[in-house]
């Protein structure tokens, strides 16, 4: 098992800076969905590095990242099951 | 590569791989997209198998930002770990042999210039700095003196990451790998002293700790170099592995040794800043 970003949206789409998504090394992961105006996150694409943690916390100032254990996530997203289709991203990613 | 290459024959998509109708539908060709759009746009870059948390990675990531037009440049790199992203993108990649990356740059852009005279085509050699500035260093020397029109990005982790932790020529002096147990006895190669005794029209030195800087860098390194004389990016890229950088603190790492040492820094000629003033005033002038 490991760990995996997490985003709370209801403190990310406060601002929904989107500076997290420009600090992830890995690319499509941390996404945008510009309905709910929020970031979520790829579960499939996650490497766990916990970088966007970091600049959630201390360059945006937000703290909507956690790290958290996948198993425990519900209703994940996978990038590579639903592809990069943002018309169809109207919040339901939790 | 064309765009128009890439779309997809009408009727055909639902054979296609769902990344690859993404890419032609969402993708970024034919419309320059900005830093601040990322997440909202399809990638060039795919997954790969990088490390967890790898600059280099992120580097990468950003450079494809950066390119003023994917779908008309080729990339050209070698054994190192960066070849492992790049040839997840959807831009051509040669790879070429450790050492020979300016050489095989310099004929294929020649060729290409014979071959689409109404079409710049653009071509970027990003590989490590072992491949660049050791196994590779004459042939990037040369392509320098010879002005090759190219860019030459060089990810500098300061080790050979991808062979386990030797010291390269771009290895700080004293830094202690596990391949250098004594710790190097050398100082750290000046290869933007060298660029510019070879007449670089532009060199640019940086790390990743801004996203906007690294697309504008590379885009403007990119525009000069289709039309000026040979570029230069020396991107600091830490290898997380082999200099034991928690993940989580990668770009406070990144922060630290731009301040201490690797601050950000253009060298650009005379010839290559009007050539840039000149396509900023046609583009204000269209608006
Ligand atoms: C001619 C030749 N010599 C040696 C190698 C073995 N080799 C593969 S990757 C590598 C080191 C790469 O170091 P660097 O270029 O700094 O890139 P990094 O992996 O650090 O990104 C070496 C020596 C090779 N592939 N070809
Ligand atoms: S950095 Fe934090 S607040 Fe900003 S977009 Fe990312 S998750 Fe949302
Ligand atoms: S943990 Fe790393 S790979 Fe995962 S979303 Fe955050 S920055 Fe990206
Ligand atoms: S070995 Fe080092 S440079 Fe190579 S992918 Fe891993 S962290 Fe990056």
């Amino acid at each position: 098992m490991y760990l995996v970003a997490h985003i709370d949206q209801a403190i990310c789409s406060e601002t929904a800076c989107r500076l997290c998504t420009q600090y992830c090394p890995e690319a499509n992961t941390i996404l945008y969905d510009n309905a709910a105006k929020t970031a979520f996150v790829a579960v499939d694409r996650c490497k766990g590095c916990e970088i966007c943690v970091g600049i959630c916390d201390d360059l945006a100032k937000h703290h909507a990242i956690k790290m958290i254990m996948i198993t425990d996530l519900k209703d994940t997203f996978e990038l590579s099951k639903e592809g990069f289709r943002p018309e169809s991203w109207t919040g339901q990613h939790p | 590569m064309s765009f128009k290459n890439m779309t997809i024959t009408p009727g055909w998509e639902k054979y296609m791989t769902k990344e690859y109708v993404d890419l032609v539908e969402r993708g970024p060709y034919g419309k320059q997209k900005k830093v601040s759009e990322m997440g909202s746009f399809k990638e060039v870059l795919e997954e790969h198998p990088m490390c967890a948390g790898c600059a280099m990675t992120l580097f990468i990531r950003l450079t494809m930002v950066g390119l003023p037009n994917p779908e008309h440049t080729i990339l050209i790199g070698t054994a190192g770990c960066g070849r492992l992203a790049l040839t997840q993108t959807s831009i051509p990649f040669i790879y070429g042999n450790y050492g020979d990356t300016n050489a095989v740059a310099s004929g294929l852009k020649r060729g290409l210039e014979v071959r689409f005279k109404d079409q710049a085509k653009d071509v970027v050699v990003m590989a490590g700095d072992g491949g660049l500035a050791d196994i590779g260093f004459s042939a990037v020397m040369h392509s320098w003196f010879r002005k090759e029109r190219f860019t030459t990005i060089m990810l500098d982790n300061e080790v050979y990451g991808n062979t386990g932790g030797q010291e390269s020529g771009m290895t700080e002096r004293g830094a202690l790998l596990k391949m250098a147990p004594k710790g190097k006895l050398f100082d750290k190669m000046d290869m933007i002293g060298l660029a510019q005794t070879s007449g670089v029209a532009y060199i640019a030195r940086l790390t990743p700790t801004n996203p906007t800087r690294v697309a504008s860098v590379v885009r403007k390194a990119v525009m000069i170099a289709r039309e000026v004389g040979p570029t230069f990016i020396q991107a600091y890229t830490s290898c997380n592995i082999e200099y034991a950088i928690p993940t989580p603190k990668v770009l406070d790492d990144a922060r630290e040794i731009e301040s201490k040492r690797y601050g950000f820094m253009e060298i650009i000629s005379d010839e290559a800043k009007a050539y840039l003033d000149s396509i900023d005033t046609s583009k204000k002038a269209k608006k």
